[in-house]
């Protein structure tokens, strides 16, 4: 078990606005984006694995779905999924490790009973797409086809199953493999997730999109592990897991800027996600190159959090003198830093 | 039925917060809309400190509608539950609740039989306190902890069949509503059951005669051991039987599924949710045996 008391700056994380920022009836009109051709009416993105089948957060008073642009399903995999053993969750310093392993029950399953069940007028709807082999991946895809779905998130970077996941996304070579098999069944928007735990994220990213990628999610998890040390075991039921929250952001970031500079030049726009828990978080992968804004695990600590962040980038936005929050996607500036010679004084 | 905005998020105030022994703690909060809903065997979603902000899972104690305060009794086990004992009167605790599918019990069984082990017993309080509505229901509480009661126990007034020599300690709530209770523990406590909580329901189910325990239901709350001796129990007795289970959780409301039990189906095993699906379940289905 960890100790806190080393991590106190953690408790300036703004992890609460304060309430007189909370709009009620949804989200200005300046945060319109159009992420491939779908109206989002919020940057904001509820992402996959966090908010199960869509519905799960409306659970509690003061949610909704209308607050953010689109909502990523769980997982979705061919056949039906028990997931990994317990534990699945565990808190860490300023984040946490899951390993969930896909539980879902089915494509078919999903299209047939629980997207009938979905209210598509409350804001897109996204599934999340998984598999072991390529053709998996494209039979799940062409299920999805004939839905109403919004878009496709092909996942090729779950840390935490044995097949497929993570080990195709940091392949280059599978990765484009199952982005040309998802490719050539659906007309329906393509965003590729791509994973942190990789040598050349720039590169995978360039292949996805020669095969066919209209967006990119980026980052999923990266792969961690917790140990209790009195009793010496692994705390999660599949050891090893993957690692979200405010840790894993200055890393999210660095990659999103990264995927940018290969996807600007060809108007592909990039979810960017990894610890956003308020609105600076959101406006920061924004101005690395993203045109739209996952929030996944600070919803765990705050579940009405998505309409403070929206009045945040609202706030900022009108401070700045902008007018749509799409003027602000890679507007990074970098500094040059000046090659000099050690001198005397080194 | 919709299950859409039933769960609250609240700016809870402390009211009350007692500290003992056994680092126990029970803690009073303001939180009327949680109040308001709140059933025994469902829990709140408490966020300890800002510098843990995955919140803890803890069972709601008691609830008063009218006053809108909710009690929640805990013991210290880590990080998250010390710095909750840190929280001082008048502080604010953002309180995410009531969660969860909770007890429920059928009144035409009306010997109820409720167990509550640790910090394992609040819901059954809760059930007590509930059952007492029920003017038919003659409820029987055994509570069961290896560190000292959160309470002083005091000897019983109520007559309870079975009850081996001595065994005379009660819950001074549960005996001033008229609530018959009795304790266990292996640690020797004066008055208390020298042994487990499913050994001295034994003797208590035994003393029944037929016809009697033929009308006993079994709830039960509490470490996980125990609950499955419980199972054991209701199945040699074939009784019906509902356990509150527990496991480690991140949103608390049905997003994640990271806080799954497996259970038995009709149609083969399934990884249940303990904070929607839950944290109530059949016995039988947790613990098929
Ligand atoms: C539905 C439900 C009701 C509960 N009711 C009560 C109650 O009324 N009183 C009480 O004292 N305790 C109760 N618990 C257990 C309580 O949630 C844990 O003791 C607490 O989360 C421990 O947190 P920690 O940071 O102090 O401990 P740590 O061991 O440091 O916790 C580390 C992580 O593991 C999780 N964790 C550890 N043990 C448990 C556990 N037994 N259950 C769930 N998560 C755990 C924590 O939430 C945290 O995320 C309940 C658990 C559940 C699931
Ligand atoms: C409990 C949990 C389950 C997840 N399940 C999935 C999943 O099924 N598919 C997927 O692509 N990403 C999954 N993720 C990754 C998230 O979608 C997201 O990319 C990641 O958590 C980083 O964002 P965050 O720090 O805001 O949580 C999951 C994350 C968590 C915490
Ligand atoms: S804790 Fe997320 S589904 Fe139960």
């Amino acid at each position: 078990m960890w100790s806190v008391q080393p991590l106190a700056i953690y408790c300036k994380i703004p992890l609460m606005a304060s309430s007189d920022e909370t709009s009620t009836d949804g989200p200005d009109a300046s945060l319109r984006v159009d992420f491939c051709g779908l109206d989002f009416a919020s940057p904001l993105v509820l992402l996959s694995g966090c908010v199960g089948f869509g519905e799960e957060y409306t659970r509690v008073k003061g949610f909704s779905n209308r607050d953010v642009g689109a909502v990523c399903l769980k997982g979705t995999t061919l056949e039906p999924r028990l997931g990994n053993p317990p534990h699945r969750v565990y808190e860490t310093p300023a984040g946490m490790l899951n390993a969930i392993g896909l539980q879902n029950p089915g494509a078919r399953h999903v299209v047939e009973k629980i997207l009938p069940q979905l209210d598509f007028s409350e804001t897109r709807f996204i599934a999340n797409l998984s598999g072991s082999t390529v053709e998996e991946y494209a039979e799940v895809a062409r299920i999805f086809d004939d839905s109403p779905i919004d878009a496709m998130e092909i996942n090729i970077s779950c840390p935490n199953v044995k097949e497929g996941g993570v080990a195709f996304g940091n392949d280059p070579d599978m990765s484009a493999r199952v982005v040309a098999a998802c490719r050539k069944v659906t007309d329906k928007p393509l965003i590729t997730k791509l994973s942190p735990n990789q040598t050349d994220i720039a590169e995978n990213a360039r292949r996805c999109l020669e095969a066919g990628s209209d967006a990119f999610a980026v980052i999923n998890t990266l792969m961690g592990m917790a140990i209790d040390a009195e009793s010496r075991e692994a705390i999660i039921g599949n050891n090893q897991g993957g690692l979200s929250g405010p840790a894993i952001k200055p890393v999210a970031l660095l990659k999103v800027h990264q995927v940018y500079q290969v996807c600007r030049d060809h108007g592909v726009p990039i979810i960017g996600q990894g610890g956003v828990a308020s609105a600076e978080d959101a406006i920061e992968f924004l101005i690395a190159g993203a045109s739209a804004v996952g929030v996944g695990t600070a919803l765990f600590y705050d579940p009405l959090l998505c309409p403070k962040i929206n009045a945040g980038i609202e706030n900022y936005l009108a401070r700045h003198g902008l007018a749509r929050v799409s003027q602000l996607t890679g507007t990074l500036r970098l500094n040059s830093p000046p090659v000099r010679q050690p001198g005397c004084g080194v | 039925m919709s299950t859409r905005s039933t769960i609250h998020l609240v700016e809870a105030t402390v009211l009350e917060h007692h500290h003992l022994d056994g680092e126990q703690h029970i803690l009073r909060v303001q939180a009327d809309d949680i109040a308001a809903d709140a059933r025994p065997g469902s829990f709140a979603h408490i966020t300890c400190d800002p510098c843990l902000p995955m919140r803890r899972p803890i069972s709601i104690l008691r609830a008063d509608r009218r006053q809108g305060w909710v009690e929640f009794l805990y013991k210290v086990v880590g990080e998250g539950t010390r710095r909750l004992a840190e929280r001082g009167e008048g502080e604010l605790l953002s309180i995410l609740g009531p969660i969860g599918r909770p007890f429920s019990f059928d009144t035409a069984r009306r010997r109820p039989l409720l167990i509550g082990g640790g910090v394992g017993m609040p819901p059954m309080i809760f059930l007590a306190e509930t059952m007492r509505g029920e003017k038919d229901l003659q409820p029987f509480v055994i509570l069961g902890s290896e560190v000292p009661f959160p309470f002083t126990a005091r000897p019983s007034t109520v007559m309870v069949p079975g009850m081996p020599e001595g065994v005379i300690a009660a819950m001074p709530l549960l005996e001033d509503r008229g609530i018959a209770s009795r304790l266990a523990s292996t640690r020797g406590y004066a008055g208390c059951f020298e042994g487990y909580v499913t050994d001295l329901a034994r003797h208590w189910l035994d003393a029944l005669d037929e016809e009697a325990r033929g009308q006993v239901e079994v709830f039960a709350c509490g470490p996980h051991p125990m609950l499955e001796a419980v199972a054991r129990l209701a199945r040699d007795y074939n009784l019906p039987c509902q356990v509150s289970m527990e496991e480690f959780m991140a949103c608390g409301v049905g997003g994640c599924a990271g806080c799954v039990v497996e259970v038995q189906t009709e149609t083969g095993p399934a990884m249940k949710r303990v904070c929607v699906d839950g944290p109530v379940f059949e016995a039988g289905e947790v613990f098929p045996f």
